[in-house]
């Protein structure tokens, strides 16, 4: 580059950029010196500041200089040592999609696309869903507009990477002058430079999801401290306690209960809204108030579990339900890896392509239904099972049908498609969620809605009673999940952090905490008394469409459109390990009693068991010896040609599945 | 760039009544349609999974536009998928296939059926982990529970995985490699690129997934292929290197392929044409069964025993072809000397007897016949010949080498000269008793090299083993070399008495000179090449 070329670029890139004096200055001083290159000859003859100018220049006005730089990246990538080969194309994604993106962000919309096309095949396999979503940006307004764009382009991302990876990648950047790519990894890219042997190319599943600013967060938030035990004095805890002998716990109970009355109180005070409506219930039924708070010393002696207490005051419970549940709960089938569960299923036929979602009520008696022409139906199984016993009455069911009654409760009053029915514990209560943005709140006894919640500000896509009921939590396509008390019309917290749609929700046994799936890929879990996130899951591939928590509340597994379920320790927030299997979405998923089991419902028409014992087990083990184990998918059901929508394990451990069946389309 | 053209743009524009639209603003316009229509299709998606279904639906696309606050599509749907038709003339333009409705028949056309209401059926999907066989659950063939045994296995050993049994599945590459195998064994025109394959067929690893394959292709061919000589040759040379493959596990295959071989060693016609030398054919096979017995008649003991039955019942009977005849004394001859003592010396007296009128050619008028029974003859003095031979031969007295055996060659030659033959009494018959008594002479002045081997040898017979005998058949032209390792094995055991294995030998020899008299009796001069000079000298 001749001295007049360097002269008139510095020129242009002073006008450019607005130091108009500058440029002005520097004119005069090149006009004043004309044929004396006397003040200009400093940078003239510094061959790096020269070397330094005409890198700019080319980047300035030329996009192939990406295409080029990329391609020279990826080729020196590709043909590194094996052995550090896999951490040095894991810097290729982040690269490749900033440069895209620095590409459409400067209008180079052709160049872009093209070059997205030329390259998109390396990171297809593992960010498909990811290129997917960016292949459709093709403007600089673009960029602006979609979250995910901007998440990328604000936040750096994570990669850990060995010392010598890391010298190989700087040498060769500054060895061929790339000043592209090092801008580009130096703006996006923050290493994490470990000295040793590069990690095996297994175990990177942190860099499979570049989400935003993710990683920072989450492992800031997953540092913080949560309570997996369930609490305490639960109904489990008493029939371990107690055995039969349910009237002394029951007496001894009675005998706490003044002491414990004093000390509910404070916290319900404590905690404000939830606790005004605790005390109603408290009133009505005074008599029976079991408060399930309190009593730490004993509890901790008599389980090894930890137990904790409950952060919500919970609703009581009427003695005759306690005692239906504990009579369930001594009549439970152990199961284990031998000792299969029985599946009962329940087919729905004539859906007409309408049934959104199906739940099972806990003792399996009642089924929902929830379709998109809005309605809600209800049917009772223990009454179609009596008439069907009896044989020839089928005709006349027939004929009742003909008459215009239904074997079936229907419940309308949603404008919009019904995306989740689902049963309070004791099966008295239909909660409902809609496109129409409510929840409904619907009695089986009455066949009548008997509250509209208003407060989502989009589709409502599930809504789940907790574990002991009276609460519910939601979530939405507006990406927050909310906690609502059936007895208030306002959400009681607000849990907002998704990067996208929040899809499903589940209840952690101890009622403290609930986890939701996104879009987004994660799981999130939230501490219902604060409202905070506690942890944040990251490794699905794709959307998470179901959640279950283990009954001990220390496992949660959850399964994405891909067929994958993953098993997850909630207090490392560590997957222990992916279950595959299902090659389609995995809609519903369910934990045994005992937690030694997993049942997973599928779109490719089947069930699976999964033992999740031994993984615990292993888990411990695995904690020694350092290797990773797989969990054993233990039996497969295939339906005919059913998607299984719900599952449900009863309290006495028989399995309940239910789906719609789906004619092969021909 | 877009994949949504500027014309379209343009095209949509103009629908709706923009007609001033510079296309500038048509080019601008053209990547934001197509980011919209990706959202519209990505918050689709949302709705069909929130749908719990696979497929998307137009309701889907409707849910989408309603999420984003988008004014829904008006109208109604056909209810069925849009056609979309070419237009003529044009190569990729198309037009949406809309039908004009008759107003009338709307009207006058009967009410549809309401559809029926939804209802729920149940059933057990299983019962303690077993799936019922009730026509609710899916057919058990398409995917079956492992077995109850797999489960008790895995509290042993957790870490067992689970196997359903799955299709046997080939890759494309072997699938590739079985047709064109196929190809060229059916061809037959290429025999320069089908002896690569079969060399291929004899050394490749990894052929093992297709054996399946080869045995059922051979047995369906040579079933249907009987007429065709060089089809079944091709074949059988197919065999014979899927058994010289050391990385194949063929035993399990043996009882698919036996048929198919022996069919092709006893058949009664193959190939149709005069010019087929089937004789070759059932040489060729003769020798592969002999390979088999070789290789698998350890593990299977019966397999022998079978095949010789079904050749000696195919030898003895006499409505059977000569053809046949021809291919049983060929098979049983590869087998080994010892079965051919025991089983065609036994019957050749009777047997000869029967062949007598063919072979004469006043007699028998057919010339193919009489050509096809003096190849039987042929055949017979040939296995004859060896197996006294081989008798012979263990005389260990004559130090001198053997001189050069007559071969498989020289045999036929000598059964292809059906006018040499004489079929008499030779003066030698007189003489023979003595000639077994200076026979019998040689081992007790000798050193007697053979007592290791002899007495093994001859417990071994009445068994059907082919051990030694068969070997040496294979490699008669190394006889003396292993004669040598064999004198070599017998100095070690010299020790073990004399006196019990100077009987074994003599009552031995004494059968062999039994042997050689009878079969001089029936065959004359003819077997007299087989037998070595030094014998002959003593004998004749």
């Amino acid at each position: 580059m001749d001295p007049g070329q360097v002269d008139e670029f510095v020129m242009g890139y002073l006008k450019k950029k607005g130091f108009n004096s500058a440029a002005k200055h520097l004119q005069e001083s090149l006009h004043n010196n004309n044929g004396s290159t006397f003040s200009s000859n400093d940078y003239h003859n510094d061959p790096e500041l020269n070397k330094l100018i005409r890198s700019f220049s080319q980047s300035e006005n030329d996009p192939s200089r990406y295409r080029e730089g990329y391609s020279k990246l990826r080729s020196w990538g590709y043909n590194s040592l094996d052995l550090y080969k896999h951490e040095l194309v894991r810097v290729m994604y982040p690269v490749f999609i900033h440069c895209y993106m620095d590409l459409v962000g400067k209008g180079h919309t052709q160049e872009a696309r093209s070059f997205f096309n030329s390259f998109r095949k390396d990171h297809e396999m593992v960010h498909l869903r990811d290129l997917q979503k960016l292949g459709g940006v093709l403007a600089p307004s673009h960029l602006q507009e979609m979250e995910f764009a901007r998440s990328l382009r604000q936040s750096k991302v994570n990669i850990k990477i060995c010392q010598y990876s890391y010298d190989l990648l700087i040498q060769y950047l500054h060895r061929t002058e790339s000043t592209l790519m090092l801008g580009i990894i130096n703006e996006h890219i923050n290493f994490q430079v470990y000295s040793g042997q590069p990690n095996s190319a297994s175990d990177d599943t942190e860099a499979v999801t570049i989400v935003g600013s993710f990683h920072e967060t989450a492992d800031h938030v997953n540092q913080k401290e949560i309570h997996w035990g369930l609490l305490e004095d639960s109904l489990e805890d008493r029939l371990e306690k107690t055995g039969g002998l349910l009237s002394d716990s029951e007496k001894g109970q009675g005998e706490s209960k003044a002491g414990d009355m004093d000390d509910s109180k404070k916290r319900s005070a404590e905690i404000g809204k939830q606790g005004s409506s605790i005390k109603k219930l408290k009133k009505d039924k005074a008599g029976t108030a079991t408060a399930k708070v309190a009593r730490q010393e004993t509890s901790t002696v008599l389980s090894s579990m930890p137990r904790v207490k409950p952060e919500l005051a919970m609703p009581v419970m009427s003695a005759d339900v306690e005692e239906s549940i504990l009579e369930d709960l001594r009549n439970r089938v152990q199961l284990s890896s031998i000792a299969m569960p029985s599946v009962s299923f329940y087919t729905f036929v004539n859906t007409h392509n309408g049934l959104n979602s199906s739940s099972i009520s806990h003792d399996g008696s009642l089924v929902a239904g929830g379709f998109s022409d809005s309605s809600i139906k209800v049917w009772d199984m223990a009454k179609i099972g009596q008439a069907g016993s009896c044989g020839l009455q089928d005709e006349n069911n027939q004929t009742v049908g003909l008459n215009g009654r239904r074997n079936y409760t229907l419940l309308v009053g949603h404008s919009g498609p019904v995306y989740s029915a689902t049963f309070s514990p004791p099966g008295d209560y239909v909660l409902s969620s809609s496109a129409d943005t409510t929840i409904r709140l619907w009695s089986t006894k009455l066949n009548a809605n008997l509250v509209c919640y208003k407060g989502h500000n989009h589709t409502v896509w599930d809504a789940q009673f907790s574990p002991f009921g009276h609460y519910f939590a939601s979530c939405s396509h507006d990406r927050t999940a909310r906690i609502w008390s059936m007895d208030r019309m306002q959400p009681l917290r607000m849990m907002a952090g998704h990067l996208s749609d929040v899809d499903c929700v589940q209840w952690h046994p101890n009622c403290n905490y609930i986890a939701t799936g996104s879009s987004d890929k994660t799981v999130r879990l939230w501490d219902v008394q604060t409202g905070e996130c506690v942890r944040i899951f990251i490794g699905h591939r794709s959307m998470v469409l179901s959640l279950a928590m283990s009954p001990d509340g220390r496992y949660m597994a959850s399964g994405d459109e891909d067929g994958t379920i993953m098993m997850w320790d909630l207090s490392t927030a560590r997957c222990i390990t992916p279950l595959m299997g299902h090659n389609s979405c995995v809609w519903t998923l369910s934990y045994s009693g005992e937690g030694s089991l997993l049942a997973s419902g599928s779109a490719d028409c089947t069930v699976k068991l999964w033992d999740v014992s031994s993984s615990t087990k292993l888990t411990k083990a695995e904690e020694k010896n350092g290797n990773s184990n797989r969990l054993r998918s233990l039996r497969t059901f295939p339906t005919k040609s059913t998607p299984v929508h719900a599952l449900r394990f009863s309290r006495r451990n028989l399995l309940f599945a239910a789906g719609a069946i789906s004619k092969p389309s021909s | 760039m877009s994949i949504v053209p500027k014309e379209t743009i343009e095209v949509i524009a103009q629908s709706i009544g923009i007609t001033n639209l510079s296309p500038e603003a048509a080019l601008m316009l053209a990547p934001d349609v197509e980011y919209r229509v990706r959202e519209i299709m990505q918050e689709a998606i949302k709705c069909m999974r929130h749908s719990k279904r696979t497929t998307l639906t137009a309701s889907d696309v409707d849910g989408a536009l309603n999420l984003r606050n988008l004014e829904p599509i008006y109208g109604f749907g056909s209810g069925g998928p849009i056609r979309f038709r070419k237009a003529i003339g044009h190569r990729d333009l198309f037009y949406t296939d809309d039908r004009e409705v008759d107003f009338k028949d709307v009207i006058e056309a009967p009410l549809p059926k309401a559809p029926l209401d939804t209802e729920i059926v149940c059933h057990w999907l299983a019962i303690e982990g077993v799936q019922p066989a009730i026509p609710e659950n899916a057919p058990l063939e398409v995917i079956r529970a492992p077995a109850e045994n797999q489960i008790y296995q895995q509290k042993d050993g957790p870490l067992i995985d689970i196997r359903l049994p799955v299709k046997h599945v080939l890759s494309k590459e072997l699938q590739l490699y079985f047709q064109k195998i196929a190809e060229l064994t059916l061809s037959k025109s290429n025999p320069s690129l089908f002896k690569e394959a079969l060399v291929s067929l004899a050394s490749d690893s990894g052929l093992h997934p297709l054996v399946p394959y080869f045995t059922n292709f051979i047995a369906d061919e040579v079933s249907r292929g009987l007429n065709d000589f060089l089809l079944l040759f091709n074949l059988m040379h197919v065999v014979r290197s899927l058994l010289q493959n050391p990385h194949i596990h063929i035993e399990p295959y043996l009882h698919q392929l036996m048929p198919s071989v022996v069919t092709c060693l006893v058949s009664r016609k193959l190939g149709n044409r005069f010019a087929d030398n089937h004789w070759d054919l059932r040489d060729f096979t003769a020798n592969l069964v002999a390979l088999i017995c070789k290789r698998f008649g350890n593990t299977y003991i019966t397999l022998q025993s079978r095949l010789t039955k079904t050749l000696v019942n195919a030898l003895l009977d006499p409505k059977k072809a000569l053809t046949q005849h021809y291919g049983a004394i060929q098979g049983l001859a590869a087998l080994g000397h010892n079965v051919v003592r025991l089983l065609v010396l036994s019957n050749l007296e009777p047997y000869l007897s029967l062949l007598e009128p063919e072979l004469d050619a006043e007699k028998q008028k057919n010339q193919m016949k009489s050509y096809e029974a003096w190849r039987v003859y042929g055949a017979l003095l040939r296995a004859a010949g060896l197996c006294i031979h081989d008798r012979l031969k263990i005389f260990p007295t004559l130090p001198s080498p053997s001189p050069s055996f007559p071969s498989k060659g020289k045999g036929k030659v000598i059964s292809t000269e059906p006018n040499k033959r004489k079929l008499g009494v030779d003066s030698s018959e007189n003489r023979s008793p003595h000639k077994r008594l200076i026979a019998t002479d040689g081992p007790d002045g000798g050193p007697s090299p053979m007592q290791v081997d002899r007495p093994t040898g001859d417990a071994n017979p009445p068994q059907n083993s082919v051990r030694p005998s068969s070997s040496e058949q294979a490699s008669d032209g190394n006889a003396p070399e292993s004669r040598n390792a064999k004198e070599k094995d017998g100095s070690k055991g010299r020790a073990i008495t004399r006196k019990a294995i100077l009987d074994q030998i003599w009552k031995d020899d004494l059968d062999s000179g039994r042997l050689l008299v009878k079969l001089h009796q029936l065959y004359g001069d003819r077997i007299l090449p087989f037998i070595p000079s030094t014998e002959m000298s003593l004998f004749l």
